[in-house]
């Protein structure tokens, strides 16, 4: 299927249901909360909002989505999430940068242009922290955010002050370098949904904010060419060998040379002709309205003594480095200025030039390295999606391993808050996965607070339905602390730490996981309730079935196939093409997949095997997720994997051995994979 | 009034020296000076059924149709643009893998009408906003695809609406697709219908456990018992009314299904539901319980049947509606496809400019999976579409039509704008006295003007017009008189046209053309290309590529490293791919398996010799990969794409660092051993191949001696300069 808002149609039914359209102010908040995962936004029952033209580019006139009437409740002033792109950044940037310095937390929140190609591509109840992790890497790399909604707020008694801001993001080749992405996926369900909302992708795609990597931003720097101050060349600490001193006497010589003959040619009035032929031999050229002369370099040892030469004899002149194409330097470009005051001036504009060029080269991502630096708390619902997203557009490409993957983004955000984790934390929130389900949960329950929104600032008439998920985000942790009791002046403490009430719940990236202690690869658990713990050993995924099957008739058919099915056991779908097979008695997974690779297997096995049954264990399943093999069914992925030989030398350093994993395996309607 | 003229000419100036991002600008002035100025028929899906109906009839009438369309991209990965070393089955993966990963977003079609009594075409102009949508739930893959920034960029550049795109496009099944639906259909039905008998025949018994499931149970039995007997009363002549109590009403309606009485049961828990089925099932063989779906929604029913053959019919008729009524939701999202069948059906003359792409795409998205060679798409094609015409061969191949164009570029705005100024400018009185015009009328609706020209360039229905009109214009100046031709079919069979029908080009770059009739290959006879002459001819036995070597090297290092080994004429061009790969085109074929073996024996013994061989600087890093051209073309044939070339080589799971050609590696082996015996050491074959490549290594440095600089890497560097400026020219050609 795919689709999103269908996928989401069960729960969704039921929040709405329970709300109240004349519900007070503070809860409307509530019947905001609509639509499922935080990246997919909500689903149209906010007020009717006055929107400003935005479109002087179409070129049609396709009604403008935004002007749709929507089923409204009432307009919600104090709602406003101002909308960021290309002309306001900065301006915006401005503000942003106190925000998020003076609050607790940020919270954020992305939209994205799809998720999972494929029903097994989400991440399911039986995977692991790794395999969740591989599936994320794998969405990461191929779709694109459109939106980034970036919240910094506070909680002061009983009330959030919140500053959004939604972010519309586009993948532009600014700097016509083939980055940041020469291309991008789109799931059509996730384009349509979006559509819903009334999403503009005109103004994204005309007026979207670019971004580089940090790690695209240092290769982008040697690409572009552009000169570097040479502040950050190392001074020599050896003495210089009898070739440098040659090479010293010779540039020296040459600055020498070029320098009077400069200041004479200043005085003078030649003729064009005789002034074009001096330039020629003198090699001479003009920067910024000042004379310069570039100086061909053949190793980094030679910028070094060419920088240190012009630092110790030439007071009026300034070094820039000229980058050559497959990174290293080129040549030292060498300028002149007329007084110290013109050296300053000149120095004064190279930084800001420096300045210029790196907000046009990192673009959105200034906004990544602010909340980087601020080191405050980052509060996000499905984080590990998000920030497997955040760290490959915006960091560098994803590492192989989960905690290759953690250590990297701890560097970066060394607080990370799920607030779908801390819901799990609280024992009536333990089945609750998306965010309005959460919020109706806590409504209802005793132990609801009044949590007011406060949100201080915004131009009137920016606003838009979008990027509202953060505010959702932002007041659900704000009810979830005041539930865990942790208080305001507590988040507050001190700056570098995070309240220590908070402490055990950062950092935890597994969807499924409720432990807080978790190590990976440790316990999983699905859904809480009667759960029982299974070894992934126990775990062994079966397909080749003829045609489509039900979870249960393939138990029918199972149970008189072989001994090892007379035990308990279970059976799941995975995809149309693929079951997974539940045994509660430890050791049988193993027989099965010996008896049904033997030769000696008899009966019903051996008919359904010879029509083409296959069978692997969970390693087969981890693996095929470490190599990368995402077919559309994860029938023909665990095939292919099979096929892979094994690589003994490479794959086995490559797996780190972890043991079998515990998952915890719910008895009541638990996966149920169909209906996902 | 006096202004009008002079702006005119001042736009018609500029279109033909400004930049292309200048145009938007352009565009409102030449907007300005054309009088009637209405808009191309942009089709959503709020107009298409009414668009397609008049469309349907245009079709009919047309003489030719002009298409084109606009894509969310071109190619999937920089190596996978359309090289110059691209061998004819290799051109046609990059055009399948094109197609099939990206989206069309714009079709445009233009029906021309000549119309005899006004001695002018008459042309329609449609945009069709088109939108992969997936209307129909179905299990497996969802729907996706792939955007090239630069593309959408581009899109961008030029006004495109995606708004329109993606709100209001029209969504479509490709034949194939409808096919696995209706399959899918049919199967479901029959699971469905199964599922309704297994429900009557043998409905899991429940042991009714609770009390209030037995007292439930009883109370619906008598409830149904009263129903049939009242309905039987009624039957045998009874006037007696239904008496139903209030809450009963709600619960239970008497309606007629599918003429027959039955009970609509309302308000119901699925447990109760359950219940209810079992009590039909147990204690009436006369009554039916049935869940039929209508609206949307669903609704249960008990039915009542006189008999056993009455329940088969019953069943089928049941059976009959689902599918009806799927058939008609799949019949819906078929879409935009009718267009194309349109096409198809109609056999007209369709027009295209450098369209193998555009084709390629209308069988991937309209018909089903693009074959897995060229040889398959082309024969299939023709079947589609009988009578094709590409514009950009018409005039590069033809020498009227060459001379016309001072053999300038051939893209389409070019063409348009040099054959059909008339237009192109809007005005009426054409200055060139030396070349007759054809007319064209643009009719929208009911507006209609004859020197119409509010299109926008890379919009597909105005690019379809341009096209049009630049085949209009080159009939006429072949001196093909449209007066004379009274049906439509006569101009695909016009001889002064045959040597041009289906022709199109496979590779641009190359200048190689298909013939789809016959699915031969047509070598151009007149080089279009100034540049390409400087290529000497592509060998491709004579190919190795090689990735994965350190990225700093140029080609200048490579073709120095490996002339050093084989001397100094072995290499005749090095061609980067991208940054991480190149082709190496060796002088003679042998040299491919020379260079393969001796990379290998490199790598696998490492003593001095090997380190300081000259090919070492190549293999630096390890990474180092070589093959021949065939592995180029399974690399080709992946659906992955990674931006780098040497990425892309290790995601197809290459792991082997060499792969030996394998005919020469057995006359390789035969030599080995023939050698041993020679010296009469026959240890291990392991060993006398070893000592066999140490003597090859011996030979090979003996060749050392001729390292000057070939002139050749002069040239080396001009292709590169040649490749860019290619390159550029192809982007600005899309």
């Amino acid at each position: 299927m795919g689709g999103v808002a269908e996928d989401e149609g069960g729960t969704e039914g039921d929040v709405v249901g329970e709300l109240g359209v004349e519900e007070s102010k503070r809860v409307g908040l509530f019947s905001m909360m609509k639509g499922e995962m935080v990246n997919k936004g909500f689903k149209g029952r906010l007020g009717v909002f006055a929107f400003a033209a935005v479109q002087p580019m179409n070129r049609t006139n396709w009604p403008v989505p935004a002007n749709r009437p929507r089923r409204g409740l009432c307009t919600k002033r104090e709602w406003r999430v101002k909308q960021v792109t290309k002309s306001n950044f900065s301006q915006t940037l401005e503000s942003l940068k106190p925000q998020i310095s003076q609050s607790d937390f940020v919270a954020v929140s992305l939209q994205k242009t799809g998720s999972f190609s494929a029903p097994w591509h989400r991440v399911l109840p039986f995977d692991t922290p790794q395999t969740a992790y591989s599936k994320a890497r794998f969405a990461a790399d191929k779709f694109q955010v459109f939106q980034f909604a970036v919240c910094p707020f506070s909680v002061r008694a009983s009330k959030v002050v919140a500053h959004p801001y939604n972010f519309h993001l586009f993948p532009r080749d600014e700097l016509k370098i083939g980055m940041p992405s020469y291309s991008f996926s789109c799931q059509t369900s996730y384009l349509a949904s979006m559509a819903r909302e009334g999403f503009d992708f005109n103004v994204c795609i005309y007026d979207g904010i670019s971004y580089l990597s940090r790690a695209q931003e240092s290769v982008a720097n040697g690409r572009i060419g552009n000169p570097v101050p040479s502040n950050n060349v190392k001074t020599l600490s050896s003495t210089p060998s009898v070739a440098d001193t040659v090479f010293i006497e010779r540039i020296k010589s040459r600055v020498k040379h070029w320098k009077s003959a400069c200041r004479d040619s200043s005085t003078r009035t030649d003729e064009a002709l005789v002034k074009s032929l001096r330039k020629l031999i003198l090699g001479s050229e003009e920067y910024r309205s000042r004379p310069c002369i570039n100086l061909d370099v053949c190793s980094e040892h030679q910028v070094q003594l060419v920088v240190e030469v012009l630092g110790e004899f030439f007071d009026d002149l300034v070094p820039l480095l000229i980058p050559a194409k497959g990174g290293g330097t080129q040549a030292v470009r060498v300028i002149l200025t007329s007084s110290e005051e013109d050296k300053d001036l000149l120095k004064r504009e190279l930084q800001d030039l420096e300045e210029e060029q790196n907000k046009r080269v990192c673009g959105f991502r200034e906004v990544i390295d602010l909340i980087s630096a601020s080191q405050k708390p980052v509060v996000s619902h499905n984080s590990l999606n998000d920030f497997a997203f955040i760290h490959s557009k915006f960091l560098s490409p994803l590492p192989l391993y989960m905690d290759e993957f953690m250590c990297s983004l701890r560097m970066v955000f060394p607080h990370v808050l799920d607030v779908n984790h801390l819901m799990k934390e609280i024992g009536p929130l333990k089945k609750v996965t998306n965010l309005s389900a959460a919020a109706s949960c806590l409504k209802r329950r005793w132990f609801f607070v009044p949590i007011d929104m406060e949100i201080p600032h915004q131009a009137s008439n920016e606003d838009k339905i979008h990027g509202h998920n953060v505010l959702r985000i932002s007041h659900l942790l704000a009810n979830l602390c005041s539930i865990l009791k942790i208080t305001p002046e507590m988040i507050q403490s001190d700056g570098g730490h995070l309240a220590s009430a908070l402490e055990g719940y950062a950092n935890i990236f597994h969807p499924h996981s409720t432990n807080t202690e978790d190590p990976i690869d440790g316990d999983i658990k699905v859904w809480t309730d009667d759960t029982r713990k299974v070894s992934s050993e126990d775990l062994v995924f079966i397909w080749g079935f003829r045609g489509r099957m039900s979870a249960g008739g393939l138990k029918r058919l199972l149970q008189g196939s072989h001994s090892v099915f007379s035990e308990e056991f279970d059976v799941r779908m995975v995809d149309g093409s693929c079951a997974i097979v539940v045994f509660w008695q430890s050791g049988l997974s193993q027989a099965f997949l010996e008896a049904i690779s033997s030769n000696g297997i008899s009966g019903l096995l051996r008919e359904m095997v010879s029509e083409g049954l296959r069978a692997a264990g969970y390693e087969t399943y981890k693996k095929a997720c470490r190599l990368g093999f995402w077919e559309a069914d994860l029938a023909d992925s665990l095939d292919k994997t099979l096929a892979e030989p094994d690589h003994n030398s490479e794959a086995d350093t490559e797996t780190k051995p972890t043991g079998p994993s515990q998952i915890n395996w719910s008895r009541d309607s638990i996966i149920n994979l169909d209906e996902l | 009034m006096k202004q009008w003229p002079l702006l005119r000419s001042l736009s018609e100036s500029l279109t033909r020296t400004l930049a292309p991002h200048s145009l938007y600008t352009l565009r409102f002035l030449s907007s300005a000076t054309a009088s009637p100025t209405f808009a191309l028929k942009n089709v959503t899906k709020s107009n298409f059924e009414s668009s397609l109906a008049d469309l349907r009839r245009h079709v009919r009438d047309a003489d030719f149709v002009a298409i084109d369309l606009e894509m969310t991209g071109v190619t999937s990965a920089p190596w996978r643009e359309s090289f110059e070393f691209d061998r004819f089955d290799v051109q046609y993966l990059k055009v399948k893998d094109s197609a099939e990963k990206f989206a069309v977003v714009q079709f445009g079609v233009c029906p021309f009408r000549w119309d005899s009594s006004r001695h002018c075409f008459v042309a329609h102009p449609h945009n069709f906003y088109v939108f992969p949508r997936q209307e129909l739930p179905v299990d497996g893959p969802s729907y996706e695809f792939l955007c090239q920034t630069t593309s959408i960029d581009f899109l961008a550049k030029y006004q495109f609406d995606f708004n329109a795109c993606i709100y209001e496009g029209v969504s479509y099944l490709s034949r194939e697709q409808e096919n696995e639906m209706l399959r899918c259909l049919n199967s479901e039905c029959d699971d469905e219908m199964s599922r309704l008998w297994r429900n009557m025949k043998e409905v899991r018994d429940m042991p009714l456990v609770s009390v209030a499931d037995v007292l439930f149970s009883e109370r619906m039995k008598n409830r149904f018992n009263e129903w049939r007997k009242e309905l039987l009363q009624d039957r045998k002549g009874g006037s007696q009314f239904l008496e139903t109590s209030n809450d009963m009403k709600q619960q239970f309606q008497t309606i007629f299904f599918k003429m027959r009485p039955a009970l609509l049961l309302n308000g119901f828990t699925a447990h109760q539901l359950r219940l209810i089925q079992l009590v039909i099932k147990k204690h009436f063989k006369d009554l039916v319980y049935i869940r039929s779906s209508g609206d949307g929604s669903y609704s249960e029913l008990i039915v009542y049947i006189d008999s056993d053959n009455d329940k088969n019919l019953f069943m089928k008729e049941v059976k009959d509606g689902l599918r009806r009524e799927a058939e008609m939701k799949i019949k819906t999202a078929v879409g935009f496809r009718h267009v194309i069948d349109l096409l198809s059906s109609e056999q007209k003359l369709i027009v295209g400019h450098n369209c193998l792409l555009d084709i390629a795409h209308i069988y991937n998205k309209f018909f089903g999976s693009l074959p897995l060679t060229a040889e398959d798409f082309v024969s299939s094609i023709h079947k589609y579409f009988p009578y094709m015409i590409d514009t950009k061969i018409l005039l590069n191949t033809n020498n009227v039509l060459k001379h016309l164009m001072k053999n300038g570029s051939t893209s389409l705005s070019k063409a348009f704008a040099s054959l059909c100024p008339q237009i192109a400018s809007s005005s009426k009185n054409s200055g060139l006295a030396f070349q007759p015009c054809v007319e064209v009328e643009v009719q929208v609706d009911d507006m209609r003007s004859s020197n119409w020209n509010s299109g926008a360039k890379h919009e597909a229905g105005y690019d379809a017009f341009m096209t049009g009109c630049v085949f209009a214009q080159a009939c006429s100046n072949l001196g093909i008189d449209f007066k004379k031709h009274s049906s439509s079919a006569n101009l695909a069979h016009n001889e002064k046209l045959q040597k041009h029908v289906n022709h199109l080009y496979f590779s641009w770059v190359n200048g190689d053309i298909i013939d789809l009739s016959t699915g031969n290959r047509i070598v151009a006879t007149t080089v279009h290309y100034n540049l390409k002459r400087r290529y000497p001819k592509i060998l491709f036995s004579n190919i190795v590529i090689v990735w994965g070597f350190p990225s700093q090297l140029s080609s200048k290092k490579i073709r120095e490293c490996i002339s050093k080994v084989f001397g100094p004429i072995s290499v005749t061009t090095i061609y980067h791919l991208d940054e991480t790969a190149v082709f190496v085109q060796f002088s003679k074929p042998e040299l491919v398996a020379d260079f393969l073996v001796l990379k290998e024996t490199l790598e696998t013994i490492q003593d001095p010799i090997s380190v300081l061989h000259p090919l070492s600087e190549l293999l630096e890093g390890g990474n180092t990969c070589a093959a021949s051209y065939e592995t180029y073309k399974e690399i080709c044939s992946s659906p992955i794409s990674k931006v780098m070339f040497a990425d892309q080589a290790k995601a197809v799971g290459i792991k082997w660092k060499t792969k030996l050609v394998e005919s020469k590696e057995k006359v390789k082996t035969q030599e080995d051993e023939s050698f041993s015996k020679e010296n009469g050491a026959a240890d291990a074959a392991s060993d006398s191949a070893d000592k066999s490549k140490t003597r090859k290594i011996e030979d090979v440095i003996d060749n050392l001696s001729d390292d000057r600089i070939s002139s050749s890497e002069i040239i080396d560097s001009l292709y590169a300069a040649q490749t860019k400026l290619s390159k550029h020219i192809r982007t600005t050609n899309l």
